[in-house]
């Protein structure tokens, strides 16, 4: 699956094992700015480890990975801070990417409708709110690259549209997202299919009737 | 895989990377001080083990020789057993507020790292934060001591200090096992077993073999003996508060060392 000279993010011959289990058999992803690749696969195939190599939070045995402008991504499982509140984390994050401010951060709090926690615990916060914070950390910095992880797990429906507004909105600024998901009737908000089987990923170009996600 | 550090550009590059200190200094020291359990522990657990330690040992008289001065001490054992239990409180105390603390967030720093935060930042911040916990926590217990006993003299600043260089070599010690043991169990049994038989190991009154060289490689060593020359001896052993702070640089700089390395994260090339 490699792509174009303006691929943005570019893995290639990815491979990666636990012990004698070969999860990653070289696999190739390229992503260009604007483009939105879901990647999918049953239970165990790898994709989160896959996203992990692709964000440089896991190392892989062998293989490339080169990636253009700022990263960002939302693991799996909320990595957040029980003991801080969401506006310590948001102010915590502001100071690791050198914001000047939080504007960026107030108009995601916003956008997912969760600024009323803003002075609570994150230990005292549903899984939903979590991921919220979870999502946000991520998105903080406007990254030119963003490697998302299941992330509207946890998402009323109505937070889950906003998620697609949002998306809608960094495709639209040329921003490339990788999205793991297991949602197959939403197949026709991405612009790629990328599957991944024995340890490979295959690409199928997405239902092309709404490619900008309406919903 | 070429691969090095992956931290991703600055947005705003005006704002200076030293400027990242304050907010992850207050933020170590907000997370640290929130362990309410810890809390509990100071408060209730000191008073009542120094209860129940000077009402095990009584006010029987105790003569030992000091280690580091050879000098022949007569001493109330009770009021040694006071100087142990307040050791052990700290050991404890500490040790496991920090260890938690390290614990819980290692995925979290490592985030924070891969968000751009300077490793040595957040490594500087962890280790001031550390170092205020352990001195509050040495104040308090030290001065609870008061409660049960008035040391003469320049005793109680002696005291005092090897309180304070005690909790400082456990909270390193915290730091390092936070970092390093993979499971709550195994992290709160080597504090709370290693504690106890470091601090107790020291005192004659309950070890007739306290005198015994080995001890000398003791974390607890060279704080118990400062404490017990200045209380007791009323000479003030630097070259041995100096060991206490040796055990507590090296258990501190092993923990960081490890901090830094599960904390890293990759740089693609672009």
């Amino acid at each position: 699956m490699t792509g174009g000279a303006g691929a943005v993010l570019q893995a290639r011959d990815v491979h990666k094992s636990y012990g004698r289990h070969q999860v990653l058999k070289g696999a190739d992803l390229a992503v260009e700015p604007g483009q939105l690749v879901a990647v999918v696969g049953e239970n165990g195939t790898g994709k989160s480890t896959l996203l992990r190599i692709l964000a440089g939070t896991l190392a892989a045995d062998r293989g490339e990975v080169r990636i253009t402008g700022t990263l960002g991504y939302c693991p799996q499982d909320p990595v957040v801070n029980d003991s801080l509140t969401v506006g310590q984390h948001l102010r915590y994050f502001a100071a690791a990417r050198r914001l000047a401010s939080l504007q960026r951060a107030d108009e995601l709090v916003e956008l997912l409708r969760f600024g009323q926690f803003k002075d609570q615990a994150v230990g005292a916060l549903s899984g939903g709110t979590r991921q919220k914070l979870n999502l946000t950390l991520a998105l903080l910095h406007d990254p030119d690259v963003l490697l998302l992880d299941e992330p509207y797990q946890g998402f009323d429906w109505e937070t889950y549209l906003r998620f697609w507004d949002v998306v809608g909105d960094l495709r639209s600024r040329g921003k490339a997202i990788v999205i793991i998901t297991h949602l197959v009737f939403e197949q026709e908000r991405f612009d790629v299919l990328a599957g991944l089987a024995d340890g490979r990923l295959t690409r199928h170009d997405a239902p092309t009737e709404d490619p900008h996600g309406g919903h | 895989m070429a691969v090095t550090d992956l931290t991703s550009r600055p947005v705003a590059p005006g704002q200076a990377a030293w400027r990242q200190f304050p907010t992850a200094w207050r933020f170590a020291l907000r997370n640290q001080a929130r362990n309410r359990l810890a809390w509990l522990l100071l408060v209730a657990f000191v008073p009542t083990w120094y209860l129940l330690m000077l009402a095990i040992a009584g006010h029987k008289p105790l003569t030992f020789r000091l280690f580091a001065t050879g000098q022949a001490l007569t001493v109330d054992g009770g009021h040694l057993t006071l100087i142990s239990a307040g050791l052990n409180s700290v050991t404890m105390v500490v040790g496991f507020a920090i260890f938690a603390a390290i614990r819980r967030t290692l995925a979290f720093d490592k985030r924070l790292v891969f968000a751009g935060y300077r490793q040595a930042t957040l490594i500087a911040a962890k280790t001031c934060a550390i170092a205020v916990i352990a001195a509050t926590v040495a104040l308090y217990t030290a001065l609870v001591l008061l409660a049960f006993w008035r040391p003469d003299g320049g005793g109680w600043p002696a005291i005092w200090a090897g309180f304070t260089v005690m909790a400082l070599t456990y909270g390193a010690l915290g730091l390092l096992l936070g970092v390093l043991v993979k499971g709550d169990l195994e992290g709160f049994f080597l504090i709370v077993m290693g504690g106890l038989m470091d601090t107790f190991l020291q005192n004659p009154l309950g070890n007739p073999l306290a005198n015994n060289p080995v001890l000398e490689w003791f974390p607890s060593f060279g704080p118990m003996q400062f404490a017990v020359g200045g209380a007791f001896g009323h000479r003030a052993l630097w070259g041995h508060l100096a060991l206490g702070l040796a055990w507590a640089a090296a258990f501190a700089v092993s923990g960081l060392v490890i901090f830094q390395i599960r904390t890293r994260t990759r740089r693609h090339p672009t």
